[in-house]
């Protein structure tokens, strides 16, 4: 994302490793046996992901909000009404259903958004979860720079994670901090927090 | 909001993304509703029909269809060349063109790399290859999809027979030996 910084020629990271991302193992168990649930990923869609939520009772919308530029878009400089339209646009038709969301997939895409950005996407997905719903982010933390390109994160059989992104050129990263998420996350507070062995940290919100 | 639940070791297989047959021997076969010798009909790439596609045997669309498409018992595959705009109504669907509606299946539906689907999915079983491209719903709750396939079923889906005709333009050339299949009282017509 040029808007997050100046990409720079780095070696690949090993984006192929498989990452152990405890608290997405704990939404996947915690889905087992659950009722019906209603889970918007905004990253791509892939059939390892979908097998594993297939397991439950669900309907999951996919906003791949990476692709046509959606992430650039959101991020252009925009009156707050615009860009609250913008963010609603960006996600999936709702078309006025009734059963409003129990659990997000952010991946890593908070980190490409600019703050007034990303708290209008919170603000649109709110307005379509029930209270308690969840919201699972990987933020970096302790690197300076991240790929200039969101991950594709793709779950193993072991429901570890791992990041299918091509993307070898590095810009830098906002590494938001715990404060700076409870300001832009809005009514999304923090649940849990874990740091992962790459530099991220893993987190759960929770819709008051 | 979430509960510990019993941990389910049956997990699903991945859906098969072996290539779905370019040629009419290696089509999926529906051993109940597939055509003679296990072929697939086909439409082909140079045929474009506005209206209602039925039938009951697997059928491979290289065409452009608009309206809607209903092979209740059997396999539809969405060819490369295929663009259909419809609503989609089969046993399973494997895209690998273009798809503008939604898609309903009563075992599985497969997208494939490069294909792009705008609408929404219903199916218990549900593949979507890396890099195609998806944007919407996919519903995979059984009891979901079994209410949405029964609606569907009485709005128009598969099972209920309209005697709205297909109004179909087929090109003069190459009227395609593989479109033969669907003038049968089945097909479109």
């Amino acid at each position: 994302m040029s808007s997050m910084g100046r990409a720079t020629a780095r070696p690949p990271l090993q984006k192929l490793e498989a990452l152990k991302a405890p608290l997405f193992r704990l939404l996947l168990e915690q889905l087992d046996g659950a009722g019906r649930r209603h889970i918007l990923d905004l990253g791509a869609a892939s059939t390892p992901m979908l097998s594993l939520l297939g397991r439950s009772r669900c309907r999951v919308e996919i906003a791949d909000l990476a692709s046509d530029g959606g992430i650039g878009r959101l991020n252009a400089e925009m009156p707050v009404e615009e860009l609250a339209s913008m963010a609603e646009s960006l996600l999936p038709a709702h078309g006025g259903r009734d059963d409003a969301l129990d659990l997000v997939f952010c991946w890593d895409l908070p980190n490409y958004l600019k703050p007034g950005p990303l708290s209008a996407l919170m603000r649109a997905i709110a307005a379509r979860a029930r209270t308690g719903a969840l919201v699972h982010a990987l933020i970096v933390y302790s690197e300076r720079t991240m790929p200039e390109r969101p991950g594709r994160f793709v779950p193993t059989e072991e429901q570890m994670l791992v990041n299918r992104n091509g993307s070898s050129a590095e810009i830098s990263a906002p590494r938001y901090s715990p404060d700076d998420l409870r300001r832009i996350m809005g009514s999304f507070a923090i649940d849990r927090a874990m740091l992962l062995a790459n530099g991220m940290q893993e987190f759960l919100f929770r819709l008051q | 909001m979430f509960e510990r639940g019993k941990k389910d070791d049956g997990m699903d297989e991945t859906p098969d993304f072996r290539p779905a047959a370019p040629q009419r021997s290696q089509a999926p076969t529906n051993p109940k509703t597939g055509g003679q010798n296990g072929e697939c009909a086909v439409i082909g790439r140079s045929i474009q029909i506005n209206g209602d596609v039925r039938g009951d045997e697997d059928l491979r669309i290289e065409g452009d269809i608009s309206g809607t498409v209903q092979l209740k018992n059997s396999n539809l595959t969405i060819g490369k060349e295929g663009k259909v705009r419809a609503d989609v109504y089969a046993r399973s669907i494997t895209v690998y063109g273009t798809t503008e509606g939604d898609l309903y299946a009563t075992e599985r539906i497969n997208v494939h790399i490069n294909a792009q689907v705008r609408g929404n999915i219903t199916a218990p079983k549900v593949g979507i290859e890396e890099g195609a491209r998806f944007k919407g719903s996919i519903e995979m709750d059984q009891d979901a999809v079994d209410k949405a396939l029964g609606k569907a079923s009485m709005q128009g889906g598969p099972g209920h027979h309209s005697d709205k005709a297909a109004d179909s333009k087929v090109a003069p050339a190459k009227v395609v030996k593989e479109a033969q299949s669907l003038n049968r009282p089945s097909g479109a017509g």
